[in-house]
């Protein structure tokens, strides 16, 4: 540092104090042009009438009061909801289930592989997949000999599309926690079992404290992808049939794109933002305390 | 030294915006884009662009989406920046009046009045482009809607083509007492199909009244189509509605013998490998109401249109033209195994060209499609109540309500 100092010299700090914010200017740019602008338009929009084409017309708080007493949205919330818990106990969980049951075992690797294959897909191409395996009359009604139809019913239409989100999810969550599990220092866990530790005793006792940070990493990914929840179920459902397995995502873009009510689906987008970033502000402050 | 430096970057950058700015004079082009929601329909497209290149010199390369609420937002945002296409496909009804009101779209009266005059298009098709008495976009494609069945399937029940409600029902008893499903029905998008055949072929002036905000789908005409429909399904004549096996291949594999789609469908079959006339055939769906003057057949038509600030508008001119020609039509049809917007256009498959000979000739009253004829946002929440209703028919009135709702919101600001 103090060579590159000597480099610029006196005049060239100077300089470099006064024009030196300049050098970020690009980024701040970009990042204020294509993140904020949008997010204060898209704010802006949820006050108005807008279809597009025709200028937005300011309504005040019209479309928040039309989206608090749409019965749809509550549908939307309970769903979000779902997918929220869901991801937690399936993908989550199962992730870390996985992760320990396979390491530090011989083979545990191989035993990994097919678990991380199917985060390869995109969610639209994920949702191609299991759409004729879980559509009435395909696959799944087929092998288990059932008559179900798995994406109408509600909340089944749901878990169904959460079994599948947890097919793609599991691996990458696993993969994390082998890292976690890998970073932990062998010190510790040798002296617990010389302690007599073991088994699930071992496990939350020991290991689990020592990946805290790990999991406060996976939970907070994981929260915002469930809530943000979209591709799925646009492919599988549509959010249908009627609207009974919406997402909040989902009744954004349908409210913007599909009925072209931009100021509404705008609402419901500000809406989404503020659930996610409160619900990503709780989680990391209660992170940080503890 | 510095600022010189600053001077001179910023002396540049106004003069690189001056060369990439928009004020340039019309090009002249020899190569068209065209922008549509029909992406698997591509392969057609390039080519009426070979074939266009050959007779008139112009190009054409097509751009396709396909989903069809991302294509519109795209054509709506090109209308605000330079990056607009020469010509783009759209919707008739409300969607096309929207963008003619915001003069987006470039007037075609004169090649409407050119191609009617040439018998190039037929006169009965103008209403559906014409916007405060001018025309607008000429039309990409037109498509009747009837019934798709399986021949093999009517054959060995010794079924025949039902010319009025009653033979249909009928049809679909026999069917129902060998254990076949009668009709095909989805929950996802054509959602709408049987409630417009309903509509239409119990009250089509009820329906165009709907479609026009005059009338409420909380009205006792609606409400008994829907108990009409609710008494289709509980009678047990149609699929799951969440099969989601594609319908073509559900009439080619005989899960439902009928399927009723636009003559588009026929495209389906063909590429099915499945013969017109042997392996299945078409029919004009019945009058539920057999006291109608007319039978009422769905209608559906296709713009392609050219923008009014367009880089070429010349071009684009010539190319619709071209479009409306039985020379492109006859292409078009014929590739795609379809209907023609042009009466001289013959048509190779039997059944599809009678329908198209006596639908020219006023034989039936055209209902414009629900999708078209309803504005976005009630077709949104319509879509979205019947895609319950097929799997709850017990919650109708609820549904109607529903759209009701959305109807009367929308209406509300637009009458």
């Amino acid at each position: 540092m103090s060579g590159a100092r000597r480099r610029i010299g006196p005049r060239g700090e100077v300089l470099l104090g006064r024009f030196g914010h300049g050098y970020v200017a690009p980024a701040v740019l970009l990042v204020a042009g294509l993140l904020y602008a949008p997010f204060l338009w898209t704010a802006y929009l949820s006050f108005t009438r807008y279809d597009g084409l025709e200028p937005a017309q300011w309504i005040g708080g019209h479309n928040f009061g039309k989206l608090i007493e749409d019965p749809a949205l509550l549908t939307s919330i309970r769903n979000t909801l779902l997918w929220v818990v869901g991801t937690m106990v399936l993908p989550v969980g199962l992730g870390l289930l996985v992760a320990v049951l396979s390491y530090d075992i011989k083979g545990g690797v191989w035993f990994r592989v097919p678990f991380l294959l199917p985060y390869a897909l995109s969610g639209a191409g994920l949702a191609m997949v299991w759409s004729p395996i879980l559509s009435h009359g395909g696959i799944a009604n087929t092998l288990l000999g059932v008559d179900t139809a798995f994406l109408q019913d509600a909340p089944v239409n749901t878990v169904a599309m959460l079994l599948v989100w947890t097919w793609q999810q599991l691996g990458v969550n696993m993969l994390l926690f082998v890292v976690g599990l890998q970073s932990i220092p062998r010190e510790p866990i040798e002296a617990a079992r010389l302690d007599g530790a073991g088994g699930w005793q071992l496990f939350r006792l020991v290991i689990w404290p020592l990946m805290r940070p790990l999991t406060a990493v996976v939970v907070g990914l994981a929260l915002v992808a469930s809530l943000k929840t979209f591709d799925i179920v646009w492919v599988l459902t549509q959010g249908g049939p009627g609207r009974n397995s919406e997402t909040l995502a989902v009744t954004m873009y349908k409210e913007t794109f599909v009925a072209s009510d931009y100021g509404y689906g705008s609402a419901v987008a500000v809406m989404l933002t503020v659930v996610t970033g409160l619900a990503s502000y709780l989680y990391l402050k209660r992170q940080v305390a503890s | 030294m510095f600022r010189s430096r600053v001077v001179t970057l910023g002396v540049a950058a106004l003069v690189l915006t001056a060369c990439g700015g928009n004020g340039a004079q019309p090009q002249k082009k020899t190569e068209l884009t065209l922008y549509n929601d029909k992406g698997a329909w591509t392969k057609y497209f390039d080519e009426m662009g070979a074939l266009s290149k050959q007779s008139i010199g112009l190009g054409m390369k097509p751009t396709g989406y396909t989903d069809s609420a991302q294509y519109q937002a795209f054509i709506k945002a090109s209308f605000r920046t330079n990056v607009k296409p020469d010509l783009f496909t759209w919707q008739t009804g409300g969607m096309l009046e929207e963008i003619v009101k915001q003069k987006q779209v470039a007037d075609t009266t004169d090649i409407w009045q050119q191609a009617i005059q040439a018998g190039d298009l037929s006169k009965d098709l103008a209403p559906y482009y014409t916007i405060g008495g001018r025309q607008y976009c000429v039309p990409m494609n037109v498509a009747y809607w009837g019934m798709f069945y399986n021949k093999k399937i009517f054959g060995k029940y010794g079924l025949e083509a039902p010319k009025t409600w009653d033979d249909l029902i009928k049809v679909a008893d026999t069917l129902k007492k060998n254990g076949v499903k009668a009709f095909y029905h989805t929950s996802v998008l054509f959602s709408f199909v049987w409630f417009e055949q309903l509509m239409a072929g119990t009250d089509p002036d009820l329906y165009d009244r709907l479609a026009t905000g005059k009338a409420k789908y909380t009205d006792p005409g609606v409400v008994q189509v829907m108990e009409k429909w609710k008494s289709l399904i509980d009678a047990g004549y149609f699929i799951n509605p969440g099969d989601k096996t594609d319908p073509g291949d559900v009439l080619k594999n005989g899960k439902a013998a009928m399927v009723s789609f636009g003559t588009w469908f026929n495209t389906s079959m063909t590429q099915r490998n499945m013969k017109s006339g042997e392996d299945y055939d078409f029919f004009v769906i019945p009058n539920v109401n057999p006291a109608l003057p007319k039978t009422s057949m769905i209608f559906e038509s296709g713009p392609l249109c050219s923008l009014t600030k367009a880089a070429d508008p010349a071009a684009n001119q010539k190319y619709l033209k071209w479009w409306t020609t039985s020379e492109a039509q006859g292409k078009w049809a014929s590739s795609r195994g379809d209907v023609s917007a042009n009466p001289k256009v013959s048509i190779a498959d039997k059944a599809l060209g009678t329908v198209t000979k006596d639908a020219g000739g006023g034989q039936y009253r055209l209902v414009n499609r629900y999708f078209e004829a309803t504005p976005p946002p009630v077709l949104t929440a319509a879509l979205d109540g019947f895609s319950k209703f097929v799997t709850e028919p017990g919650s109708y009135k609820e549904v109607l309500e529903t759209i009701q709702k959305a109807a009367d919101e929308y209406w509300s600001a637009h009458q």
